[in-house]
């Protein structure tokens, strides 16, 4: 068991002024670099990273009005810029730890008769054991620039009035929780959020089970030997895989219209038109929303299937029908198990994606408001719901929070189904 | 090695793929007021902006004006003439007018005060004025412009807004756009002269007003032969809703800027629905949702409607596809094409009973109040240019270039003059504009949240013609008065119900 090493005062040194220590250690190189950084990050914080930290606080103070010619602040550039000035401090805090670790590290080398390591060594180092450094250190730069900081500023948005009337040149505030007050206390939308909650729910379970037996059942159908011209077979549903998905559900939606082809069949045969689609058509058109999503969506998990079914161990297959099992039992003994632990993964992706399904109805039954529903329709699922109350009123900051409360949602569900699989449980099964 | 080669390229192509997202360009964002050309503007003592700080009267030199036509205009080289036109006219100055070709940035509000947005915005009234509320537009010096005493006081109506207590105009109008009637000549009635033209005006009575139409509709759908007489898609808010404005019904009070006074069910609104339901019983489901407008082209062009109604910018597409009927027949494209302009008509729409009754033998009439939209430009207020880009507006607007967006695109001027100059449905319309029987369509955001709940209860209301009468929701006018009064709660709800955080 090591025992902790005390701090000396090069290390001392190093936490008071980045590379310091380094370079009170003759490791000139790398104690300037370290300096060049601290330089790079007072200068940045002096010219411009502090203000930005000050207006992550403030949002603005002066409005901006193009007719007196007044250049105000922008508050969404400012919320954005402040986010960013969070995340630079950060890196630089973590530069700085890493420049106090590098000390401590030179220190126990010395201390045990070595010598500190030189600049080029270090650099080799970078190309060698310290590889997995040189490799993550633009990813990492660009995941917090392109990835957490959308994040960041999406759920900071939640806790803004920006939308409506309030969006630049006037000036945003923060308003703390009052946005999920508001839609936790609005009268007329709880009892619309349990409708839609409901049939969301329903949605989302029945048609990813639908979309994935659907895809396994397809890709187990052409591994069958007695199938003939496979290749030809797999085409078609990698065809409708290859259209874009909109493109599909706009040509469904002119199918099942009253002037599409369908209802010219139904009618050309005597009898009346069919509103598949229409304002009281409330479960076909979840069926047929259903059947449309699976049409897009089970082509990926035939293909997917398809590759998995490709790894089955057959002598498995062979002994269990030796043993007397029937097909069925075969399915649900061996191949079932075997492909729900590869895909459980997949499979809660697309409960998620179904989740949050936004163009099946919106693009083939928008447009509606039901009576009993607050400004939605019958089919509507809660992003189309989110987008209906949000984006087409400009209010981003309902927005924000309602897509809150549905990441929480997905992600609670998504985290208790996946710690509960076998995937997670016994991930070195099929290894 | 080779691990790490692969490690480094994963690692790049994780950069570039990150990077991918933020194309921009950058030649482009230089924000507009840093130049400080000739945006030094003041307010005067009656707290209204002197217009004279943002347009200084002196041309900027050297300057490229960003101009955002719509797709017809470039599509059919208009918008390339005038561009021509007017960088001839300017080049001393060095002013190049160009196209924006930004369709992705077109929303100013958005993008103007990044440095993104065009100089010069051409586009419909509803769109434009919503940016005054952020002052993303100038307001233009309208009557110092040779265009102003051209236009009708109706389309400037449009482009005015009252900021501060003090009136504006924040755009220039340039086309109407509104509903005409467009039916077959060859197929009315043989004897329709002698039959169907009680005042003997030499124009059928069917397109003159609706209840002759519905009689004669009776007569087509009666042959049950798959023929219907006039058919529309009734839920598309924007034809349908001229059936309530004829009768009382409106969008937002205080001359549509009002949204907190909802008036799809004011007045007698309900007896234009019901016109609407009486013409659904005659045509088929198709009404319901847009079948209609999606066949009409063919429908009318192979004789299955007799008439229909839309907006006088697609009349080429209905020519088209009757020219195209006409050869599919065995003409000569010569013949066909000739045919086919004789035959097909265009014209305004019918009058209604004042009665609202259909079948009610000859009725009072009055005018079909129509919802119809003012297509203007307005200059951005984060232009570096307002002075070359009024400008352009002012060359743009003026009587050689309006005749020739006429000539080359069909639309309806909105300049008295060229209206007159070249008559038919563009002086039909521009008078029904002078005459207040089109409803411009509000110019306030609100009108953004009219759209679905209009069009779920016209679509309620045309599907009730094919409930079974035990089914059916809209029995008497209280009953739609009622589903009005819910198209006016749900637009209400739409508008308010958020702007609480706010």
């Amino acid at each position: 068991m090591s025992t902790r090493m005390k701090p000396n005062k090069k290390v001392k040194a190093s936490m008071c002024l980045m590379g310091l220590g380094q370079l009170m250690y003759g490791q000139v190189g790398k104690g300037l670099l370290y300096l060049g950084v601290l330089a790079l990050g007072i200068a940045y914080f002096v010219f411009r990273g502090g203000a930005d930290l000050v207006g992550l606080f403030t949002l603005g103070t002066r409005e901006m009005d193009t007719w007196l010619g007044i250049e105000g602040d922008n508050s969404v550039v400012m919320l954005l810029m402040g986010i960013l000035a969070v995340i630079a401090l950060l890196l630089l805090a973590a530069v700085h730890i890493s420049n106090v670790r590098d000390a401590r590290e030179t220190q126990r080398i010395v201390e045990r008769g070595g010598r500190p390591a030189a600049f080029k060594e270090d650099a080799k180092q970078l190309l060698d054991k310290k590889f997995y450094k040189t490799v993550l250190f633009l990813p990492v730069l660009g995941v917090c620039v392109f990835n957490i900081l959308p994040i960041i500023f999406m759920i900071a948005i939640a806790f803004t009035n920006y939308g409506g009337s309030i969006v630049p040149p006037k000036l945003v505030d923060w308003v703390g929780v009052d946005n999920f007050v508001q839609i936790t206390t609005l009268s007329q939308f709880a009892p619309t959020f349990g409708r839609i909650l409901s049939w969301n729910l329903i949605w989302a379970v029945c048609s990813t089970a639908l979309n994935y037996f659907a895809g396994l059942g397809l890709a187990l159908l052409l591994n069958k030997d007695c199938v003939k011209g496979k290749v030809f077979w797999r085409s078609f549903p990698i065809l409708a895989y290859a259209v874009p998905g909109f493109i599909t559900m706009l040509g469904f939606k002119f199918m099942f219209s009253y002037g599409g082809p369908i209802n010219q069949l139904i009618t050309a045969a005597g009898h009346r038109a069919v509103g598949f689609l229409d304002i009281d058509a409330k479960w076909i058109a979840r069926f047929i929303g259903l059947g449309v999503n699976a049409w897009v969506s089970v082509p990926s998990i035939m293909l997917l299937a398809t590759g998995i079914l490709s790894n089955r161990d057959m002598s498995l297959m062979e002994a269990a029908r030796i043993d007397g099992a029937t097909p069925w039992q075969q399915f649900r003994r061996i191949t079932l198990p075997f492909v729900l632990f590869s895909t459980t993964p997949v499979l809660l992706g697309q409960f998620i994606g179904n989740f949050n399904n936004f163009g099946v109805f919106y693009f083939l039954r928008g447009g509606l408001y039901i009576d009993g529903y607050f400004l939605a329709s019958d089919t509507d699922l809660l992003i189309n719901w989110l987008y209906n109350l949000s984006i087409s009123n400009n209010y981003y900051n309902i927005g924000a929070a309602i897509s809150l409360v549905i990441f929480l949602i997905t992600s609670l569900i998504s985290l208790i189904i996946y710690t509960r699989s076998a995937s997670y449980k016994e991930e070195d099964t099929f290894r | 090695m080779k691990k790490k080669i692969t490690a480094l390229l994963m690692a790049g192509a994780l950069c570039v793929g990150m990077l991918c997202g933020c194309g921009g360009e950058s030649g482009q964002g230089e924000s507009p007021k840093e130049s400080g050309q000739g945006t030094n503007p003041g307010e005067n003592a009656g707290g209204a902006v002197d217009l004279s700080n943002i347009y200084s009267g002196e041309l900027e030199h050297n300057v490229t004006i960003r101009v955002l036509e719509n797709d017809t205009a470039i599509e059919q080289g208009y918008f390339q003439e005038l561009i021509d036109a007017f960088n001839e006219k300017y080049a001393e100055y060095g002013i190049v007018a160009v196209d924006a070709n930004m369709d992705q940035y077109s929303n100013l509000a958005d993008d103007g005060p990044y440095g993104y947005g065009p100089d010069v915005l051409y586009q419909a009234n509803d769109v434009l004025m919503k940016y005054v509320e952020g002052k993303h537009i100038y307001p233009i010096p309208a009557e110092s412009l040779e265009c102003f005493p051209q236009i009708t006081e109706n389309a400037w109506n449009a482009y005015q807004a009252n900021v501060n207590g003090v009136s504006y105009y924040m755009g220039v109008p340039v086309n109407v756009q509104s509903s005409m009637l467009y039916y077959r000549k060859d197929l009315l009635p043989e004897d329709w002269e002698t039959t169907w033209d009680k005042d003997g005006n030499k124009v059928p009575d069917m397109v003159e007003n609706w209840n002759d139409m519905y009689r004669y509709s009776q007569e087509i759908v009666a042959k049950n032969d798959g023929h219907y007489g006039y058919m529309r898609s009734l839920y598309d808010v924007y034809f349908s809703s001229g059936f309530l404005f004829s009768y009382g019904g409106y969008v937002f009070g205080d001359n549509n800027t009002n949204a907190d006074d909802l008036g799809f069910s004011a007045g007698n609104a309900e007896i234009g629905a019901n016109v609407l339901l009486q013409q659904a019983a005659l045509m088929n489901e198709g009404c319901i949702d847009d079948s209609i407008t999606v066949s009409a082209y063919s429908r009318l062009a192979d004789g299955t409607y007799f008439a229909t109604m839309t907006t006088p910018d697609v009349y080429t597409l209905f020519l088209k596809e009757l020219k195209l009927a006409y050869q599919a027949e065995g003409m000569s494209e010569e013949e066909a094409a000739a045919l086919a302009e004789e035959n097909l008509v265009i014209t305004e729409v019918p009058k209604l009973p004042a009665s609202g009754d259909l079948a009610e033998e000859d009725p009072e009439l009055i005018p079909l109040k129509a919802m119809g939209g003012v297509n203007g430009y307005a200059i951005s207020a984060y232009t570096k240019s307002p002075n070359a880009c009024l400008a352009f507006v002012e060359f743009a607007t003026g009587y050689e270039m309006m005749l020739r967006r006429n000539q080359m695109l069909g639309i309806v001027p909105a300049r008295s003059d060229v209206a007159d100059a070249v008559g038919g449905v563009s002086e039909i319309m521009y008078h029904n504009l002078d005459a207040g029987n089109i409803v411009v369509m509000p110019s306030i955001r609100a009108v953004e949240q009219i759209w679905t709940p209009g069009q779920t209860f016209f679509e309620d209301l045309a599907k009730d013609a094919f409930r079974p009468e035990t089914e059916k929701k809209y029995k008497t006018l209280e009953d739609i008065k009622n589903g009005l009064a819910a198209v006016d709660t749900q637009i209400y709800d739409a508008v308010h119900t958020l702007a609480g955080t706010n």
